[in-house]
């Protein structure tokens, strides 16, 4: 079984504050921690087990610079067996569509039976690149993905939807899977891990080795356009609380009681 | 004239209340710009659906299908861009669920329409696309237009207009032809499958002490526990804590969990993602404890406290006494 999953270094914005860039063009990511994107951890530690089970290989890729390395050396040292990246100049700005060129370019270097993803990115959160992806390579897909069960040449998958029901597909490999957060538990990276893969070499491919023009990815080739960003207007705010937390817990106490009727 | 079509949602026989939020959106770019609006509907034996629709919009189309039984991709984009190629709409709207999330962005690369996902927001501007979009976790706002194309495919987020009401009046109802589909299907639907039930129904409690990512540990869980306890409250989360597996499933409050209404609702540590907001619309007094100033759930919560949550929590016990 050969597996290609798709990562992506993305800035922790859950827990901190965001700032615009003076243009407006971006936010500024120096002083944000930064990271695997959530969901593609899941994806590479479920490609990592359908390896346990089945034997065969997991290359880990992604579109970034050098600043990417440590994502990719972080999967390498959960298991990978290789890791390939896609010199990110020329896709600057790209939109899904363009990053999905990229990845069509690189999937169509290999054979793999089976492309992984994350479902989305904690940064500007399509959910697109997976199902375009399949869309472009003609393959069968399915998002979402809850669980993975190899059956010879088909995979039975479950598809979380909502209010916790979920459903079960089956289609034929190869075939693109988006995975959702909770489909495993991901494995812990130590640091001597990490150093144990530090010497494995990381391929650098530009976009003409994965068969591609400038033209076909930057921001100029973009079917969706960026006008801009905004800090969103301030809507309806909580009414604030302050104090010492044992003021804070009276006050809450006392609105429990008096305004919620409970407790 | 222009068309806005809404591709409704159905599942187990019921329309899902996204669609009727698209329609309020339709109905809003045929104000503003004059587009004409319709509601295609897919599937087998939906003609209910489509007499459902026609209360809402002046036109609905409807194709029809033994193969069309379950939701696929498959079928469903060959079907839809059967009707996209004929009826050639500028703005084709969907709900950014995990129906729509499946179908748009694959129909997007056989349509050869571009698409946006969880739009917030859509508006025509001269004659392109407006949409804007709510990224890094709700605290950005981004704006885009698209490349031009003669039609283009939007995902909105739920929640992002109001659920629309009947328009009074009966529209029409078309049928239109289902293609033939490229055969052998490479995808097969096998069923849906319950989460499992657990032990507790947290739909039924009027008071929820909820915890997010903020409880960091999974040593930590009992802490917020006992104070549940000691305040005859029911302990929910948000997914982090599911995905986790610190909580069960059946803890999980929001959109791919439970919805919830209680009187009141104490989220603690959890930053107020979109899907969780979801999941607590009508609820009664909604405190929120956080970390982050700028988390997204002040914007939601009727109070709220800027304070590590473990403070907040030794604070509450301390005050109710053993």
């Amino acid at each position: 079984m050969e597996i290609l999953v798709c990562v992506k270094k993305v800035p922790d914005t859950a827990d901190a504050e965001v700032v615009l860039k003076a243009d407006g063009t971006g936010i500024k990511e120096d002083d944000l921690a930064s990271g695997i994107n959530e969901w593609d951890n899941y994806a590479v530690e479920e490609a990592i087990r359908i390896k346990e089970t089945h034997g065969g290989t997991v290359t880990v890729a992604t579109i970034g610079s050098a600043d990417s390395e440590d994502v990719l050396r972080r999967c390498l040292a959960m298991g990978a067996d290789n890791a390939i990246m896609i010199d990110d100049a020329a896709f600057k700005g790209a939109d899904p569509y363009g990053i999905a060129r990229g990845l069509r370019g690189l999937a169509g270097k290999g054979s793999y039976d089976l492309v992984l993803a994350g479902a989305q990115a904690g940064d500007d959160g399509y959910a697109m690149v997976g199902p375009v992806l399949a869309g472009y390579l003609g393959w069968p897909h399915a998002t979402l993905v809850t669980s993975v069960l190899l059956e010879g040449t088909t995979v039975k998958v479950t598809r979380e939807l909502e209010g916790g029901l979920e459903e079960m597909l089956k289609m034929d490999l190869p075939a693109v899977l988006t995975i959702q957060t909770g489909i495993n538990e991901p494995r812990y990276v130590s640091i001597m891990g990490i150093r144990k893969v530090r010497a494995k070499e990381i391929p650098v491919l530009d976009p003409a080795a994965i068969g591609l023009s400038p033209g076909e990815i930057g921001a100029n080739a973009n079917l969706v356009r960026s006008a801009g960003l905004a800090v969103p207007p301030a809507g309806k705010e909580a009414e604030m609380l302050k104090g010492t937390p044992a003021e804070i817990a009276r006050k809450i106490l006392d609105i429990v009681k008096e305004r919620g009727g409970v407790a | 004239m222009a068309k806005v079509f809404v591709v409704v949602e159905h599942r187990q026989g019921a329309i899902r209340d996204a669609t009727f939020e698209l329609v309020t959106l339709a109905r809003e770019l045929q104000r503003s710009s004059g587009l004409e609006p319709a509601a295609v509907v897919i599937g087998r034996g939906v003609r209910g659906f489509a007499e459902t629709l026609s209360k809402y919009l002046p036109r609905t189309i409807v194709v029809e299908s033994e193969a069309l039984a379950d939701f696929r991709y498959e079928t469903y984009a060959a079907a839809l861009r059967d009707v996209l190629e004929k009826e050639t709409p500028l703005v084709t709207l969907c709900p950014q669920s995990a129906f729509g999330m499946e179908l748009f962005p694959r129909l997007s690369v056989e349509s050869e329409r571009p698409c946006a996902t969880d739009c917030i927001k859509v508006a025509m501007e001269g004659a392109g696309l407006s949409v804007v979009r709510s990224i890094y976790n709700g605290k950005i706002h981004s704006r885009s237009t698209f490349a031009p194309s003669g039609g283009y495919l939007v995902t909105v987020r739920s929640g992002s207009y109001a659920p629309a009401a009947e328009a009074g009046g009966a529209g029409a109802v078309e049928d239109h032809p289902c293609p033939p589909f490229a055969t052998p299907f490479r995808t097969e639907f096998l069923g849906y499958r319950e989460a499992a039930a657990g032990a507790v129904d947290i739909s039924q409690s009027p008071f929820l002490v909820s915890i997010g990512r903020g409880i960091k540990d999974v040593e930590n869980v009992p802490k917020a526990q006992e104070l549940a306890d000691r305040l005859g409250a029911v302990l929910s989360c948000s997914r982090p804590v599911v995905d986790k597996k610190w909580l069960g499933k059946e803890r999980q409050v929001g959109t791919s969990g439970r919805t919830v209404k209680p009187k009141v609702y104490l989220a603690l540590g959890i930053s107020g993602a979109f899907q969780h907001l979801a999941g607590i619309k009508g609820s009664g007094v909604f405190i929120a404890v956080n970390r982050d100033a700028k988390a997204p759930i002040f914007g939601a919560a009727d109070y709220g406290v800027v304070e590590d949550m473990f403070k907040i929590i030794d604070a509450l016990k301390e005050q109710i006494g053993s």
